[in-house]
C-alpha cells in the first residue's frame, strides 16, 4: 500500500471541484433565457473558484520535500506533465482572478473560455498521476475519475450561486454525475482484474478494501438522497467526503510494477 | 544508436549472495530502507526449481528514462555515455520520478527529503574504474558494456520477471537462468 498523499488528496480534489464550479456556471450561463440573472457569472462564484485553487495550491506545497523549489516546478514545459499542470492551473487561477475583478470576464465567451481552460488543467493534471510505473493508471482513467470529481463537485459547489430558475438543471447534472461515477467506480476494479499481473494486483488491492466499498456505499447514499428541485445544505460535505475518500484510494492502492519483479508480468 | 552503458547481469552465475547492493551501500551509505541496488528472488511460477535464481538490478540507465522525462526541474540529465545521473541539489522532493519509474529505481529519501538513485559510480567510471557492484561481485555476474557496440548474443532484454517497458528502452541486459539438468534413473 503506499502513502495517502493528503496534500494530493487535497489539491486534486479542491482543483477539481473549483473547475466543476466555473464549467457548471459556464452550461447554465449558455442555457439561461437572458430573463434569469445569468448574464454574468456570480462574482461569489469566481472568487469561490479562485479560493478552492489557490488553497488547493497551498496544501500541493505540502507533498514537496523542498517547497522553496516550488517555483522551479515550471522549468521542465517540454516534457513534464507537472511543469504543464502547473502552468494550466495558474493559467486558470488567473483567469478566474481577473473574472473576478473584471464583470466583463464574467459574461458568457469569457466564462466559457475559463470553464474550458479548467477542464484542460484537470486533463493535463490527470496526465501527471498517470505514471509509467503503475499499470492501472498508466491510461486514460486518472482523467475519467478526475473530471468526475469536477462534474460531482461542481453543481454542489455552483448550486449557492444559481438563481431559483437553475436549481432543478444542477440537480438534475448532479445525479447524473453520481450515477456514472458509481458505475465507472464499481466496474473499473472488475476491469482491472483481466489485466496483466499488477494491474490484477491492483484490482484485488480494491475490492478488498473495506474504504473502496465504504467509498460506494456513500456514493450511491449521495445519489439515493439527491432528490428534489434544490441542493440541500449537507450535500456539498457529504461529496467532499466521498471525493476525498475516493482520491485517497486512488493514492494508496494501485501497485507499483516495481513490486512484482521477479514475478510474472 | 548513441553510446549506452548498460549493466550485463548473468542469471546464470548470480548465486543471491546480495554482495552487489552491499557494496553499494558501502559506498554510498544510503538511509536504512533505500537500496539503489536490490537482489530480487525469482518466483516459483517463473523459476520452479529448488536451485534458485536472482534478478540483480540497479537503474537500467534507460535509452529514454521517464525520470528524466517527467523531472519538472530538470533534476536528471543523460550524460554522453548514457549514464542517467541525478542532481540531488536540484531535487525538489515532488517524487514525480519515484512513481514513474517501473523498475522503481528512484527511491524518496526520507531524511533529505529528496529522490536518488544509482549512478553507475560515474566517478569511479571516469577513473578507469568499474562501479562498485560490477568490482565486487565474486561469480563475475555482474559487468558493464557498451551495448550500442557490444556483441550480446544470447542476452536478452526483458527476461521473465522484468517488466517490459519499449518505449524506455532500458539499457541492462540479462543471461537467462539456466535449466537444471533432470537425472533419471534408468528403469530398462
Amino acid at each position: 500500500m503506499n502513502s495517502m498523499e493528503l496534500p494530493l488528496v487535497i489539491f486534486t480534489v479542491l482543483s477539481q471541484g473549483a473547475v466543476g464550479l466555473v464549467a457548471l456556471t459556464a452550461a447554465r450561463q449558455w442555457a439561461s433565457d437572458g430573463g434569469s440573472g445569468m448574464a454574468q457569472a456570480p462574482r461569489t462564484a469566481w472568487l469561490t473558484a479562485v479560493a478552492l485553487l489557490a488553497l488547493g495550491a497551498f496544501a500541493a506545497m505540502f507533498h514537496l520535500g523542498h517547497m522553496g523549489g516550488a517555483v522551479r516546478t515550471l522549468a521542465n514545459l517540454e516534457s513534464a506533465w507537472l511543469s504543464r499542470e502547473g502552468l494550466a492551473l495558474g493559467a486558470t487561477g488567473a483567469l478566474l482572478l481577473a473574472g473576478y475583478l473584471s464583470p466583463g470576464l464574467r459574461a458568457r465567451g469569457a466564462t466559457t473560455v475559463a470553464a474550458v481552460l479548467g477542464v484542460t488543467a484537470v486533463l493535463v493534471t490527470s496526465m501527471t498521476y498517470a505514471p509509467a510505473g503503475f499499470p492501472a493508471l498508466n491510461n486514460a482513467l486518472p482523467g475519467v475519475f478526475f473530471l468526475l470529481t469536477a462534474a460531482v463537485l461542481g453543481p454542489a459547489l455552483a448550486a449557492p450561486f444559481l438563481p431559483d430558475a437553475h436549481q432543478p438543471a444542477a440537480m438534475r447534472a448532479l445525479r447524473a454525475a453520481l450515477l456514472v461515477s458509481l458505475v465507472i467506480n464499481l466496474v473499473v476494479p472488475c476491469v482491472w482484474l483481466s489485466g496483466g499481473t499488477v494491474m490484477r494486483l491492483t484490482g484485488e488491492a480494491f475490492l478488498t478494501a473495506p474504504l473502496y466499498w465504504l467509498r460506494l456505499a456513500l456514493l450511491g447514499a449521495s445519489y439515493a438522497l439527491a432528490r428534489g428541485g434544490r441542493m440541500p445544505a449537507w450535500m456539498l460535505p457529504l461529496l467532499a467526503a466521498q471525493e476525498l475518500l475516493g482520491r485517497a484510494l486512488f493514492f494508496m492502492l494501485p501497485v507499483h510494477a516495481s513490486v512484482n519483479i521477479g514475478n510474472p508480468f | 544508436m548513441k553510446k549506452q552503458l548498460g549493466f550485463l547481469v548473468d542469471t546464470e552465475k548470480c548465486i543471491g549472495c546480495f554482495t552487489c547492493a552491499m557494496a553499494c551501500k558501502n559506498v554510498y551509505h544510503q538511509q536504512k530502507g533505500i537500496v539503489w541496488r536490490q537482489v530480487h528472488p525469482m518466483g516459483e511460477s517463473i523459476y520452479p526449481h529448488r536451485e534458485r535464481a536472482w534478478l540483480s538490478l540497479a537503474c537500467n540507465h534507460c535509452e529514454n528514462p521517464v525520470c528524466l522525462e517527467q523531472c519538472p526541474v530538470k533534476a536528471y540529465t543523460k550524460r554522453e555515455d548514457g549514464i542517467v545521473v541525478h542532481d540531488q541539489d536540484a531535487c525538489i522532493g515532488c517524487g514525480n520520478c519515484v512513481r514513474s519509474c517501473p523498475y522503481g529505481a528512484p527511491r524518496m529519501n526520507p531524511v533529505e527529503k529528496r529522490a536518488e538513485k544509482c549512478s553507475m559510480c560515474w566517478q569511479r567510471i571516469d577513473a578507469g574504474l568499474d562501479p562498485a557492484c560490477v568490482h565486487s561481485c565474486p561469480v563475475g555476474a555482474l559487468s558493464i558494456a557498451d551495448i550500442s557496440t557490444a556483441r550480446l548474443d544470447g542476452w536478452v532484454q526483458y527476461p521473465a520477471g522484468y517488466p517490459e517497458s519499449r518505449r524506455l528502452n532500458p539499457s541492462t541486459r540479462f543471461k537467462a537462468p539456466r535449466q537444471p539438468r533432470e537425472v533419471r534413473r534408468n528403469d530398462a
